[in-house]
């Protein structure tokens, strides 16, 4: 077993790596979506005036709060098709990454919620009082003036909830997803655990690239959309 | 035209109106003066629904309407015929000075794009702003917002326009251009309650003054009524707070 | 298996999962006492420029931001044992590398994860306390030291005070990651307990119970902290 380091193995494993993506990205967009849904049912329950909807909310985002992602998945991985046995069907045979999705759709659903209603929150009162006294309906003013503003200010929290997903979205690969992490370590694996360290830079590099790219997109966005907002905050 | 009868109005503990009556004549400009906590603004946030009132009634063209129980339905027909213009201008903070003023038209009223920014530019040129019909509030000054405002509330031809302390949030220095506009849309016939702190206003524009204190209404009458000779000891303290020492009334 | 839970290994093992928390609370204790100073020092960096320490800052918080916590613990696991070994055959050490106790990899990762976010959190934080406090505690003839000292870390703190919350729970919950350097921590122990019968479910829920526990429990401190401090919350509004 030979321990040293060589960097020409970080730039080799990159494109056995890279193909892999494929994986992470399609489970971080499902996840994505769903959540956003779970996120809004939850930021609706928490604004509506029903107390045990959003006490229910408030239960649900301080245990998904205090939950590991580690020990959610694996709740989640274990859990399912233990109650599915219980009634009577067998889930054993389901692929990994609906475990994964399930598992980082009720995570990102926590943190959507947050997101949606600090942004809703943000917007003044006096936004709504305008439009319906100039003869909008609710619905148009929700559609027309809230939602638009509580958007561009919900972007860059949105954005920062999309890298904690992507990130978390590393521990897929314990379940045994095989997404770019569960490459890399099979790679390694396969070398008898040899130049371990540049396989994981090179994992490392290709994580902080994309971060760096949504970042830069997510900033970009925020500028494009951000018209009209400097008096937001003055207000 | 608009008829308001006993309305009241409590938060929480604190009843703020205690049943106030007040009538508006077609091309009237009444001006409600009072200190501050009277109720001034939240009567004219209740007869724009934009609070709920405990109790009363408005009679507007003829059609009562409920100011408790009135309908979804009620309640639109009621902001379609009345405008109101806000302390703080609360100006769409994401649309242009022009679209701020054509978004009632063309979202609220249906009409076509092109007429109403036929109608938008006008009343942007009305109060001043012909060179400002892209810009967004955070580009303009207090006094242009407020006057964005004015004309967002001009421009669907309301038969009443509510103004709220409209020129309280601007510098002493923007508060005259404010003034102006208003005066000029007074002028113009519009039938206006305004709720302010501008005795100037209420002297030379208001054909009718009415003062409130407490959540019920003291003493009204024309301007020379109520500056020149208030009948009640509470209008007389109050005006003799309020007004500057060189404040004289010419007729 | 699919029999329901089994309620006495659930016990039996809530306490097993329950005994992992000491390791858990050492590593963040320690990260934290670690990064609060560390990240306070060159958040300072960040904001007045401070040559190429802000660079640096700059850069080492971006990688951290970047890429997953569990590829870092990667990183330093496979890492530092070569770079001791090469330490110790250079320099005729008595030593073992791979003896090295894992719990010092899970402080040495922590600590350079923990320290990188809250530069961003103090960042953030002194930029919220004005200016004019550091001017005035000036014209009142504090020396720089001691305006920071009195006037501007406590203001920095209370400010900061949430999101340090928030990074505490969140390192607790990725202490459990320490399986990865085969630590002894709550996740690990309650893992192996159930390879013998199989009983994951039930570890899990025990697991997740422990973090829920230990979780709230902090928050609820901060809350309490937070609410003694709020006197000063007053100033900075």
């Amino acid at each position: 077993m030979e321990k040293y380091f060589d960097a020409t193995y970080i730039l080799q494993s990159i494109p056995m790596l890279l193909p892999f993506l494929k994986v992470t990205f399609m489970v971080a967009c499902l996840s994505i979506l769903f959540g956003t849904i779970i996120g809004f049912i939850l930021a609706a329950a928490k604004l509506g005036k029903s107390k045990i909807a959003r006490n229910l909310a408030n239960g649900y985002i301080t245990i998904l709060r205090c939950t590991p992602s580690i020990v959610l998945l694996f709740l989640v991985y274990y859990g399912i098709p233990a109650i599915g046995n219980n009634l009577g069907m067998n889930l054993n045979d389901i692929d990994k990454a609906v475990f994964v999705i399930v598992t980082f759709s009720l995570q990102f659903g926590a943190l959507m919620c947050e997101v949606i209603r600090s942004a809703y929150e943000s917007i003044d009162k006096g936004q709504f009082e305008a439009a319906v006294s100039v003869g909008l309906s609710n619905i148009q003013a929700y559609g027309r003036i809230i939602f638009p503003q509580a958007f561009v200010v919900a972007l860059p929290n949105f954005g920062n909830s999309l890298l904690a997903l992507l990130q978390e979205g590393a521990l897929a690969y314990t379940i045994g997803l095989i997404d770019i992490v569960g490459k890399a370590n099979l790679i390694i694996a396969s070398n008898y655990n040899a130049h371990a360290l540049e396989i994981f830079l090179a994992l490392s590099i290709i994580y902080w690239v994309i971060s760096i790219a949504i970042e830069h997109f997510f900033l970009k966005l925020e500028r494009a959309f951000s018209k009209g907002k400097q008096s937001l905050k003055a207000l | 035209m608009l008829e308001i009868k006993n309305i009241q109005k409590s938060f929480g503990e604190s009843k703020i109106l205690k049943g106030v009556d007040i009538k508006i004549d077609k091309g009237d400009v009444v001006v409600i003066l009072g200190p501050s906590g009277s109720g001034k603004t939240t009567l004219l946030r209740c007869i724009n629904f934009l609070e709920k009132a405990d109790e009363g009634l408005a009679v507007f063209d003829g059609i009562d309407i409920n100011l408790k129980t009135a309908s979804k339905r009620q309640i639109h027909s009621i902001r379609q015929k009345t405008a109101f213009v806000f302390q703080n201008y609360n100006l769409f903070n994401n649309k242009t000075a022009l679209e701020n003023v054509t978004e009632g038209l063309i979202v609220g009223r249906k009409m076509p794009k092109e007429e109403a920014n036929e109608l938008g530019k006008k009343a942007l040129n009305k109060v001043g702003l012909s060179e400002k019909y892209n810009a967004y509030p955070s580009e303009l000054s207090g006094g242009q917002q407020q006057r964005v405002g004015i004309a967002r509330a001009v421009v669907i031809d309301p038969d009443i326009i509510l103004f709220d302390e409209p020129t309280s949030a601007l510098d002493p220095e923007l508060v005259g251009e404010v003034l102006t506009v208003m005066k000029n849309i007074a002028k113009e016939g519009t039938t206006m309650l305004v709720v302010t702190h501008e005795m100037s206003f209420a002297k030379d524009v208001a054909n009718r003054v009415i003062f409130m204190d407490e959540g019920i209404v003291i003493e009204e009458g024309s301007p020379k009524d109520i500056f020149v000779h208030p009948k009640e000891e509470r209008t007389r303290k109050f005006l003799k707070r309020v007004l500057p020492e060189d404040f004289t009334y010419y007729i | 298996m699919s029999e329901g839970l089994d309620y006495k290994f659930l016990i039996d093992t809530f306490f097993v999962a329950l005994s992992g928390v000491p390791i858990a609370l050492a590593i963040t204790i320690v990260a934290l006492m670690v990064a609060l100073p560390l990240g306070f020092i060159l958040a300072l960096s960040r904001i007045n420029r401070f040559l190429v320490l802000h660079r640096f800052a700059q850069i080492y918080v971006s990688f951290v931001r970047g890429t997953p916590i569990i590829v870092q613990i990667f990183i330093v696991y496979s890492s530092i044992p070569l770079l001791l070994d090469s330490i110790v055959t250079k320099y005729n050490f008595e030593m073992n590398v791979y003896d090295v106790n894992p719990i010092w990899y899970a402080f040495i990762v922590f600590s350079f994860n923990t320290t990188a976010i809250l530069i961003e959190v103090f960042r953030s934080a002194l930029n919220t306390v004005s200016k004019g406090q550091l001017e005035a505690a000036q014209s009142v003839g504090l020396t720089n030291v001691q305006a920071f000292r009195r006037i501007i870390i406590p203001q920095t703190l209370v400010v900061a005070l949430p999101n340090i919350c928030t990074v505490t729970v969140n390192l607790i919950k990725a202490t459990s990651l320490g399986y990865a350097l085969s630590l002894q921590e709550i996740t690990l122990r309650a893992k192996v307990a159930a390879n013998v019968g199989y009983n994951y479910v039930e570890a899990y829920i025990d697991i997740f119970l422990v973090y829920l526990i230990l979780c709230s429990l902090v928050e609820y401190i901060f809350k309490l902290y937070e609410k003694r401090l709020i006197k000063y919350k007053a100033v900075n509004a």
